[in-house]
């Protein structure tokens, strides 16, 4: 595991992302030196404004940096179009959001499958019930999405971005529309996927106590990492 | 799980939106189809109905050649007559291969049960040589079975005896030996007669205006009407038919004070002309239909793509490329317009009666048959048609929809 650690899947220097908004230039990263190592799992705190939806945009190739260097699965991505940030991301990155964003007309299954059909991937069944059985879901599998809560959605959005066997899993804020117990449940799932699957997350949160549970906690105000710190873990 | 699967699973999300929008697509292919089959069957039932008449030319009092070929077609009043004696001048022209005199006379039929109301009702008697007529038309025949059995044409100098057309016997329900009455109102007087005929023969169906006609010799019903020395047409078949024959034809006859000399062809075209237009209306009507179909079909599919914003943002973050989304979004316009084909082709079909009754109520010429033909290439034209409309139709949003930068997307889906 040591040496997994020390590979870098993501490796930012001096990132920069300015937006123009009409005479005034906002800061939303400024200036970031970062690695995401795999196998691991980082917090990124703090208030709202403060950069972190900006910062695990760029991290996920869904945006383009305005300044510095971003190495993303070892290739460099500034100034990449949208279709060749897409190429990067796949198979690399999965997404997890505040909102489910789950198709109200498929199944909790076919909810799952839908990057399958993106990559061009047969789907097999089998498959999706194992990743829906690390999210504890597998006898939800042909379920609708309205005879979900809103924890169990959020399961089933993680485990759609799990179907592709990513690397990295980006979280933005996955706890926001979910109580207490349902945000501990998804962060020790988590935690479990870093532990057995190897895989890195990446997570925002402005929950304190949910984001202390990673291997490391990067606090930002106003677009710069003012703090770093080691989990408990 | 595939693009079309999907496409169509999400047009279902907004059940009430997408079926309207289908209907509108729907209506337009509707009204499209039913006119290209009018368009179709209108020349087509024209062409049959006047090669029904037996002749290619006729000679006619003067007046409107048009009027009096409708008047032949459907009946009518107002008719114009010649003197009996041009049949005379004329029979032995070189070039005729055959001449029918015909007198058209309208009568009255009280107590009809041609209508709901049992009331009186016109009725079209044609006096006509059994001879000079069958030669014409060879193809009318007597009806057998129960009643029928035993149909002849009137002897020439009968006065009593009449042959029905397959309609007039069905309406009237009438069979071969039952009487049958009319009342006739004599030229010059001013009393109506009421007359009673024997029916020695009941036709075939032929599909022409000859179904609700009534055949009687016709020395008799030039005397019943009073007007012993006048014909309303005469009908004849040349030798050989040519514009320079007809040519040569008409200005032989042409002189003849009081009559004229008519092509049916010149009357077919003409036919044709006068529904031109309706048709240039009905054409108008339907490239609005479709234009407005059209336009419901893209704002259909804008205000869906606008309400998906924040999941196109998650579907490109997933791994979607541009032409994942806009092969997404083209397929789900694409099947709101095939979908609308298909309902309105079977729409257009199965109103295709209603239609050629709504047609035949606005214009009728008295044109017999059907007068909308939807066929397979109709059918076909109206789907690769509305596949065509969708595909363009679909370009905008699905570019749009293509463009979104999924960090954007999924910014204002979250907002």
């Amino acid at each position: 595991m040591d040496s997994e650690n020390t590979i870098a899947l993501i490796q930012a220097r001096d990132l920069k992302r300015y937006f123009q908004r009409g005479s005034e230039t906002v800061k939303a990263v400024d200036g970031i030196d970062l690695e995401i190592r795999a196998a691991e799992m980082v917090s990124i705190l703090g208030p709202s404004g403060s950069g972190k939806t900006t910062l695990v945009q760029l991290l996920s190739c869904l945006d383009s940096p305005t300044g510095g260097i971003l190495i993303v699965n070892q290739k460099p991505v500034n100034g990449l179009r949208e279709d060749e940030l897409t190429k990067v991301r796949r198979g690399l990155v999965g997404f997890v959001f505040q909102k489910f964003y789950l198709l109200p007309t498929l199944s909790v299954a076919e909810n799952v499958e839908l990057p399958l059909l993106f990559y061009r991937l047969p789907v097999k069944r089998a498959n999706t019930l194992e990743v829906l059985r690390r999210v504890h879901l597998e006898d939800r599998a042909n379920y609708m999405p309205n005879q979900l809560s809103g924890g169990q959605m959020q399961r089933v959005a993680i485990a759609r971005s799990l179907i592709i066997n990513p690397k990295i899993l980006i979280a933005d804020e996955p706890t926001g529309n979910l109580d207490s117990e349902n945000g501990i449940a998804v962060f020790n799932l988590f935690r479990a996927l870093v532990r057995d699957h190897g895989i890195s997350v990446v997570v925002t949160s402005h929950n304190l106590a949910l984001g202390y549970r990673a291997d490391r906690i990067l606090t930002l105000s106003d677009g710069k990492i003012v703090r770093e710190e080691k989990g408990p873990r | 799980m595939r693009f079309v699967s999907l496409a169509l699973k999400n047009l279902f999300r907004r059940p009430v939106r997408t079926i309207l929008t289908i209907s509108g697509v729907a209506l337009a292919v509707a009204v499209a189809v039913s006119l290209a089959g009018f368009n179709l069957g209108y020349q087509g039932a024209i062409e049959r109905s006047i090669d029904r008449l037996g002749f290619q030319v006729m000679i006619m009092a003067k007046g409107c050649p048009y009027e009096a070929a409708t008047l032949m077609l459907k009946g009518g009043t107002g008719l114009l007559y010649l003197p009996s004696d041009t049949y005379d001048r004329v029979h032995s022209d070189p070039d005729i291969l055959s001449i029918a005199p015909i007198f058209i006379g309208i009568a009255e039929k009280k107590n009809s049960s041609i209508r709901e109301d049992a009331s009186s009702a016109l009725v079209v008697l044609t006096g006509v040589e059994p001879k000079s007529i069958t030669e014409m038309k060879p193809w009318l025949e007597f009806q057998t079975g129960e009643g029928y059995d035993g149909g002849r044409w009137f002897t020439p100098g009968s006065s009593d005896e009449v042959v029905m057309g397959y309609e007039a016997a069905t309406y009237e329900q009438r069979k071969v030996g039952d009487s049958y009455m009319v009342s006739i109102s004599p030229y010059g007087r001013s009393e109506s007669v009421l007359k009673e005929f024997k029916i020695v023969g009941v036709l075939k169906r032929t599909g022409t205006q000859d179904d609700g006609t009534v055949f009687l010799p016709i020395k008799t019903a030039q005397s019943i009407f009073n007007r012993p020395d006048q014909l309303t047409i005469l009908g004849i078949k040349l030798k050989e038919f040519s514009g320079v024959k007809l040519e040569e034809f008409e200005s032989r006859w042409i002189k003849l004070p009081e009559v004229q000399v008519v092509s049916l062809e010149q009357v077919k075209s003409t036919l044709v002309m006068l529904i031109g237009t309706a048709q240039v209306m009905i054409l108008a009507v339907t490239v609005i239909a479709i234009l407005v179909a059209v336009i419901g079909v893209i704002n259909t599919i804008l205000m869906s793509v606008y309400e998906r914003t924040g999941e196109i943002g998650v579907m490109k973050a997933l791994g979607a490329f541009r032409g994942d989304v806009f092969q997404l979004i083209w397929l789900e316009t694409l099947a709101v317009c095939v979908s609308g084909a298909i309902i309105g082709s079977a729409i257009a079909l199965a109103g295709a009666h209603l239609t050629e009754k709504a047609i035949k109520a606005l214009v009728d010429i008295g044109i017999q048959g059907s007068i909308v033909t939807i066929t397979w290439p109709v059918l076909l034209a109206a789907f690769v048609g509305a596949a065509v409309v969708g595909f363009f139709a679909g370009l905008y949003p699905a570019w749009r929809a293509a463009s979104m930068l999924p960090v954007n997307a999924i910014r204002e889906g979250i907002g």
